[in-house]
């Protein structure tokens, strides 16, 4: 599961590096435009270490985001399965939240929070919650019939074991979706950095463009790839595991 | 049968549209088509390649140019590679870097003369007249920007370290310059300048400005560039063009033609109140036409050979690239 990541994202990588250069010798671009394989080998070696520093950074505000957007949906998508008033308003909360583009939302927050973790944070947990609650409201909203209908006709069923049956009836979708979640988070945390914090890949990034330094850009998201893809590898593996003890239950 | 000709005459007309909006036919004028992509948004700052655009000075020289804002994600130098533009505007450090990479690029034109980047400050702070003064201040600076390259060249030339100051990463909202968390901080003189300036002086706190050129520093700012190819093949549209452009300038700068001018900035700004654009419309003929002897587009060669020492100092390039040998001012006079 994770090698299939790495070498699958390897492969995607290669693709388009070599589609770039393509376009560079057929185009006769300078290394301005598109750095050739030596200044991309040169750029590599001299920021490796240091972006890898920051695509830690960055992926530790984007792993605790994602951890605080799940918990925030799965409270969200529990209490709003309801066909109650308080579910269906709980629903329309969360969905009015994600109206506004976080690009407008962002220099409202870091004006008010200033410029470090905090701010970083909550705009990853903003970009990856959204897709994680319509998920979670999806599955926790569709009843598990046949299952349920024992439970309730012998009047044991409780919401949390309502909670229980239809996350374990669902837990292939709940991992791919946790798992994809990651990508947005690390997404939401670099647009952070890069619109205003003073630190993470996101902010190395800007430097870089600041410099018109392609080669940087590209090392940047070769870390940020294959960082990212372990991560969601991981992820993947963790959902296995879970299944496996649930079902061995 | 009948049905497979119906579909088949679709699509051709389908392809035909497409093929068509791709690929616009010229205009019927037959003018040369050139697109222009200026560095940075419609405002004060490009106000002559506006007027040029607006009061036809290109199509009087029997050219069609396209003018384009630029922005933070625009790159004039790139896009004369690409071929998407044949004339932009740039600064002297994109030059250089671009040079640095083995890019074609050539200077026809110096619009500023002087640098906008300046740092506002507040006149009951101490004043800076000596780069001495700036110790143990908090200055602002965008890392990976110019601003950084200067102040950095500005503390090395008044043997300042790190240490001696604190140096605040900027971006676009000013909040920490307000909140006196940031002690001077950069701003463009002819625009940024004056509304935060005034925002200043309505709160009750006049500002002044440090100018780095005042201490010796010239780090060349805006300024007119087009490929080699196009400057030896086709010399006489380079000529036609920035004869046209340089016009536009000489005319946006003439005071008798403020009003004028300020009205025409109000159609592309209509953000900006009309009392400001008249100040930066000020301070940008103070900045590209210091002396008014001094014809607009004058490449300082001395002040280019500075900037590229500046950058090679501060390691931005590692090794020299001999920047006069891109210069050509024979296009303008």
């Amino acid at each position: 599961m994770l090698h299939r990541r790495v070498y699958q994202f390897l492969i995607v990588y290669s693709l388009g590096l070599a589609l770039l250069l393509g376009i560079k010798y057929l185009l006769e671009l300078s290394n301005y435009v598109i750095p050739g394989p030596m200044e991309i080998w040169m750029t590599c070696r001299e920021v490796t270490r240091r972006y890898f520093a920051d695509v830690m950074d960055t992926m530790t505000v984007a792993i605790i985001g994602q951890v605080l957007s799940i918990c925030m949906a799965g409270f969200i998508g529990i209490v709003g399965r309801q066909t109650t008033w308080l579910g269906s308003f709980v629903k329309v909360a969360a969905y009015n939240v994600q109206a506004y583009p976080i690009v407008a939302l962002a220099p409202i927050i870091f004006i008010l929070l200033g410029d470090g973790f905090i701010s970083r944070l909550l705009i990853a947990a903003m970009i990856c919650y959204f897709p994680l609650l319509l998920s979670v409201l999806g599955i926790m909203s569709e009843p598990v019939r046949d299952i349920e209908h024992f439970y309730r006709n012998t009047g044991r069923l409780r919401w949390q074991l309502e909670v229980k049956i239809r996350a374990f009836e669902n837990i292939g979708k709940l991992t791919t979706v946790v798992a994809g979640s990651a990508t947005l988070a690390m997404a939401g945390t670099i647009v952070a950095e890069f619109i205003a914090a003073n630190a993470g890949i996101g902010y190395s990034i800007r430097i870089a463009l600041y410099q018109s330094d392609l080669g940087k850009i590209l090392v940047a998201l070769f870390l940020i790839g294959i960082s990212l893809s372990i991560y969601q590898g991981l992820l993947e593996w963790i959902g296995a595991m879970v299944r496996k003890a649930w079902e061995s239950q | 049968m009948r049905n497979h000709r119906v579909r088949g005459i679709g699509w051709a007309v389908a392809v035909c549209l497409t093929l068509l909006a791709a690929f616009p036919p010229a205009a019927a004028t037959g003018a040369e088509k050139l697109t222009y992509r200026l560095k940075w948004l419609f405002n004060t700052s490009v106000v002559g390649d506006l007027y040029a655009d607006v009061r036809k000075k290109f199509a009087a020289a029997g050219l069609d140019v396209t003018v384009k804002p630029g922005g933070p994600e625009r790159d004039a130098i790139k896009e004369l590679e690409l071929g998407q533009a044949q004339f932009g505007v740039a600064s002297a450090d994109q030059v250089i870097r671009a040079m640095a990479k083995g890019s074609p690029v050539v200077v026809i034109a110096q619009l500023f003369q002087i640098n906008p980047l300046q740092w506002i400050y507040r006149q009951a702070d101490p004043p800076i007249t000596r780069l001495e003064d700036l110790r143990g201040r908090t200055i602002g600076i965008t890392y990976g920007g110019n601003d950084e390259t200067i102040m950095r060249t500005l503390l090395a030339k008044a043997n300042l370290t790190e240490q001696d100051v604190r140096l605040f990463s900027v971006r676009y909202d000013y909040t920490p310059f307000f909140q006196k968390k940031v002690d001077i901080w950069p701003v463009y003189r002819n625009t940024q300048g004056i509304f935060i300036g005034q925002k200043m002086m309505d709160g009750g706190e006049p500002v002044q400005f440090f100018i780095p050129s005042d201490y010796g520093i010239q780090f060349v700012a805006n300024s007119v560039v087009t490929s080699r190819q196009m400057a030896e093949e086709r010399p006489e549209t380079v000529r036609q063009f920035l004869t046209a452009l340089l016009k536009g300038w000489e005319e946006a700068l003439d005071p008798a033609k403020s009003s004028l001018v300020v009205e025409m900035l109000q159609e592309f700004d209509k953000d900006t109140p009309r009392k400001q654009l008249a100040e930066q419309l000020e301070i940008t003929r103070r900045l590209v036409k210091p002396q008014s002897g001094v014809a607009i587009g004058v490449i300082d060669r001395d002040a280019w050979i500075q900037t590229e020492k500046i950058m090679y100092d501060q390691k931005q390039i590692v090794k020299p690239v001999h920047v006069e040998t891109a210069l050509m001012p024979g296009f303008a006079f």
